[in-house]
């Protein structure tokens, strides 16, 4: 599955086919949803209509039947009840009526016990057809035979109005031709004074109903039913169910309340439909009462039946759109492949052209569209990325020829400071270190010492500006220092000396920070002249680290000519520990913009103030590297340690 | 060659004389054929009966001939019967012996037609059996001072349900189910159990003429033996005891389904149960019959008092 997403993933064309057919689907599919839930309504309220209205035919027919038998019923009984003195003639009655109404199967005129004392308790006159088609008449009752609690009698007299009994089986003992399912219409009749005497019954056979009714079949499937109006089946296509089981059999043991619904809808003289489950298959019953009876017609259709074409068209339908999806899913891939196919040549060749290949040619199929245009711009990259890459080519050069220049330039300038420490190895009264370390390849700050007798010439200097200038410019006051220094001049000498050399002809208007010291190494006494630098940190033993106080400071060396420079003195400097720095030291920031700082150059000093003069400066520039935690240097740093013993 | 003859002649004169021995016996229950006999039907189809040596023919009772008719005429030998009636029948005259119990509980029931208590609607039209079994509900009726309108009914189920009666006796294994199947709404509301109050009196039993029973109280001990082995296979078997059924109610041409057979027969071997006990106890229980001898006697039902020593063999 992962691979499949992943192909589909690495793929525009197949992505964006399997995006449209899934979007299509779901267009098609809600299309489709809402399709056929008309559909299904439609068909189902047409069968519904078809089913009732074969429902209402059948209906009508039983009814009129029923109409003319319980007209025929009350004919007999206004007749009876005018000859209810004339008991013999109740047979007479009896045959003819059956004899003329041809659904008739029986017709009994059953009487009250000793209404006719003569005839004692038991006198129903019955007249009824054969198996062999002739007619019989007898009269019924006997202590076998209570005809006055069966329903024919008892339903009428009980309800006092005429009713039809649910069908049973013609079980009279004294009679065994007839043991047929029948129905019975029963109507009290009530002698002059309105009293009930007894009970009128016409009986039907169930034959000619179960006929007419079971002949109802919209479609194919389909059957009906008929129930009693204690939901009893008196027509089913089943014949064990008849009398034997009713609508609400199966609920009997287990709960079924669809089929309770149905059943309760049917006894109660509803009319509708309802959804079943028959034998477990979906069926829809339509239900009607009959008449006045309390009886009710079903049609129970399947719904496969009712739904069946449509079923079919829908499973057509479906197989057609998932075939179109799957074609339209390939042609899509197809032509959208066909469509980006100069894309992945686009790739192909970018990719080379990525890896270096740059005169590598670029499609171009003329076309206008979107992906012509992309061409273009991407053939007008390679080119200006060829003329890109050629410029920086040929700047590289350059660059690269100057930073070699630089380079030695820089080893001449380094060439140029004392770099051999310690310097005076034959001396142990001289502890001295010194540093410079360039901002860029070359610097402008100097520092320089060397022993001219008992005396040690020193200073540290820091030229205004950076780079190359500021190299030459530095380059041009060590030499200064040196010359003049060398000829014994004490430091403010010096610094009016190198002052007035620099300051000819500075068109520039360059000049030099500088602190010049002399010290003298029998002693102890320190000459210095502090030309516009920083004060030199001292650390006198058991004291705490301090700036030298300074009481000229002169200004800087080079920049107006001809002017005096004041020197001043330490009697005796012998075991003090001196730093001489540029303000590269105390203006080193961190990407903070933090300056390293004065106070924190003495709180070091005080640590530090005890160890050689190596390590002082070793750790110095350990401290401001981690100060600056990564900043770029922003100028140069030049440190100088001494300590005379 | 003579002994083999000989042999064979004896075993012959054996098997006739076991033959001869064989005690004919004709059983018949008080009603046609369902789960309410189920036990005396396992007891014959499974051979218990043939067991004990007796030859049963099962006869049940038709339109023209009910189950005390023959009793009394002397076609049948043995019956069921409910203990007021056999306690109406003694007192009538014909002693009878009760030589099996089987009902322990009492399974009257009446169904109002609303949902309403029956006995809170005084002067309602009640059906009833045209045939009997409804001591117990004209004696509650009287006491309770009910004012009922008894209709004595062949059927029940179409007239509840047409409204021609207003409720209707019924007894809980069968019509009650069959007044359920005719979509009836039975609740604990509209369905008064005689059980449940004071009118507990147990119904079936196995009967014979004391006369007879004087005569062949061997066969008798026999019959009441292998009839509860019959309703105890029941309990056990109860699918199997159905497909039994079933054959004699079709033989019979009852109209009825085996969803109603296998109700019955549940309710029929519930009510065997002893309410104090839990247990089947095939026994008449003293203290009902003197509940039903005291609600017969006052309802004039009983014109002495049947004891319970009336009934028994002992």
């Amino acid at each position: 599955m992962k691979r499949i997403i992943q192909n589909y993933r690495s793929s525009l064309s197949r992505g964006l086919s399997l995006l449209a057919a899934l979007l299509a689907s779901a267009v098609f599919f809600a299309a489709l949803v809402f399709m056929f839930a008309q559909s299904r309504r439609a068909v189902k309220r047409e069968a519904m209509d078809h089913a009732s209205v074969v429902l209402d035919n059948t209906v009508q027919r039983v009814n009129t039947i029923i109409s003319r038998i319980e007209g025929a019923t009350g004919n007999l009984l206004w007749n009876l009840t005018r000859q209810l003195d004339h008991k013999d003639s109740m047979l007479v009655y009896a045959e003819a009526f059956i004899r003329n109404n041809p659904y008739m199967q029986g017709c009994s005129i059953g009487f009250e016990p000793y209404y006719y004392k003569d005839e004692g308790k038991y006198f129903s006159p019955y007249a009824g057809y054969q198996d062999d088609g002739s007619i019989i008449t007898t009269v019924e009752g006997s202590p076998e035979y209570e005809y006055f609690y069966m329903d024919w009698y008892q339903l009428c007299k009980l309800l006092d109005r005429p009713a039809w009994t649910d069908p049973f089986l013609d079980v009279d003992p004294d009679f065994e031709g007839s043991s047929d399912m029948i129905v019975s219409y029963g109507m009290p009749i009530k002698d002059g004074q309105g009293n009930y005497v007894g009970t009128l019954s016409a009986d039907l056979s169930l034959d000619w109903l179960s006929e007419t009714i079971s002949a109802v079949k919209p479609y194919p499937n389909s059957y009906s039913v008929m129930v009693g109006r204690n939901g009893t089946f008196f027509v089913h296509p089943d014949p064990t169910k008849l009398l034997y089981e009713s609508i609400f059999t199966e609920t009997l043991e287990k709960d079924n309340p669809d089929r309770m619904a149905l059943g309760l809808a049917m006894v109660n003289g509803e009319e509708g439909v309802q959804k079943v489950k028959v034998g477990g298959k979906p069926c829809y019953v339509f239900y009607k009462p009959l008449g006045n009876t309390g009886w009710s017609v079903g049609i129970v259709c399947l719904e496969k039946d009712i739904l069946g074409r449509l079923n079919r068209l829908r499973n057509d339908v479906i197989f057609i759109f998932i075939v179109g999806i799957l074609l339209m899913l390939l042609a899509l891939g197809r032509i959208i492949r066909r469509q980006l196919k100069p894309l992945e040549a686009l790739a192909v060749q970018t990719e080379a052209i990525a890896g270096g290949e740059f005169s590598k040619t670029l499609p171009n199929d003329g076309r206008k569209d979107e992906i012509g245009r992309l061409e273009q711009s991407f053939s007008n990259m390679q080119h200006s990325l060829v003329n890109y890459i050629e410029e920086m080519k040929r700047t590289t050069a350059a660059k690269a020829s100057i930073e070699n220049e630089l380079k030695v330039a820089s080893d001449i300038q380094m060439s140029m400071v004392p770099r051999i420490f310690p310097p005076f190895p034959e001396r142990d009264d001289i502890d001295l270190f010194a540093s410079m370390t360039p901002a860029k390849e070359v610097g402008g700050d100097l520092y320089d010492f060397f022993l001219y007798g008992d005396s040690l010439y020193f200073c540290v200097g820091d030229v205004s500006g950076k780079g190359v200038p500021a190299s030459l410019f530095m380059a041009v006051t060590r030499n200064l220092f040196r010359i003049i220094a060398q000829q014994g001049y004490s430091p403010k000498e010096i610094a009016n000396r190198i002052n007035n050399a620099l300051a000819v002809e500075n068109e520039q208007g360059m000049f030099v920070t500088m602190f010049i010291g002399r010290a003298d190494l029998k002693t102890g006494r320190l000459e210095f002249c502090n030309c516009g630098h920083n004060p030199p940190v001292i650390c006198v033993p058991g004291e705490p680290a301090r700036f030298l106080p300074i009481k000229h400071v002169n200004m800087a060396l080079g920049m107006i000519d001809e002017i005096k420079f004041h020197g001043e003195s330490v009697d005796d400097v012998r075991g003090w520990r001196i730093l001489i720095y540029t303000d590269g030291l105390t203006e080193a920031e961190n990407p903070s913009y933090e300056l390293f700082g004065t106070e924190h150059l003495i709180e070091f000093m005080n640590e530090n103030a005890d160890q050689p003069s190596r390590v002082v400066i070793e750790r110095i520039q350990e401290t401001v590297e981690l100060h600056r935690s990564g900043a770029i240097p922003s100028d140069d740093i030049t440190l100088l340690c001494l300590k005379l013993l | 060659m003579n002994r083999l003859i000989r042999s064979v002649l004896l075993v012959a004169f054996l098997l006739l004389a076991m033959a001869a021995r064989a005690q004919k016996i004709t059983f018949t229950p008080q009603w046609t054929a369902q789960s309410q006999f189920a036990g005396y039907y396992v007891a014959q189809e499974m051979g218990y009966y043939k067991e004990a040596g007796l030859e049963v023919e099962i006869v049940h009772p038709s339109a023209s001939m009910s189950a005390i008719n023959l009793i009394r005429s002397g076609k049948s030998q043995i019956t069921t019967l409910q203990l007021c009636q056999a306690m109406q029948i003694i007192d009538e005259g014909l002693p009878l012996v009760n030589i099996l119990q089987t009902s322990m509980n009492n399974a009257l029931v009446i169904v109002s037609r609303k949902d309403e208590n029956p006995i809170e609607q005084k002067g309602i039209r009640v059906g009833t059996w045209s045939v009997g079994f409804d001591q117990i509900a004209f004696c509650m009726s009287l006491k309770e001072q009910l004012d009922y309108k008894w209709i004595p009914v062949a059927s029940n189920s179409t007239l509840l349900v047409s409204g021609a009666i207003d409720a209707t006796l019924a007894m809980s294994y069968n019509e009650y189910y069959l007044l359920k199947q005719s979509g009836v709404r039975l609740t604990d509301k509209n369905v008064y159990r005689f059980c449940d109050h004071d009118y507990n009196v147990q119904e079936d039993g196995v009967y014979m003429i004391r006369k007879y029973y004087e005569e062949h109280r061997d066969d008798a001990r026999r019959f009441a033996e292998a009839s509860r082995r019959g309703w105890e296979w029941a309990v056990e078997h109860p699918e199997e005891t159905i497909d039994i059924v079933m054959r004699y109610v079709t033989e019979g041409e009852v109209v009825t389904n085996r969803p109603l057979q296998r109700l019955q027969l549940k309710e029929i071997l519930r009510l065997q149960v002893d309410r104090e006990s839990g247990k089947r106890e095939f026994r008449l229980r003293p203290d009902m019959v003197s509940l039903a001898n005291s609600l017969m006697t006052e309802g004039q039902m009983l014109f002495n008092e049947v004891t319970y020593e009336d009934l028994v063999s002992e």
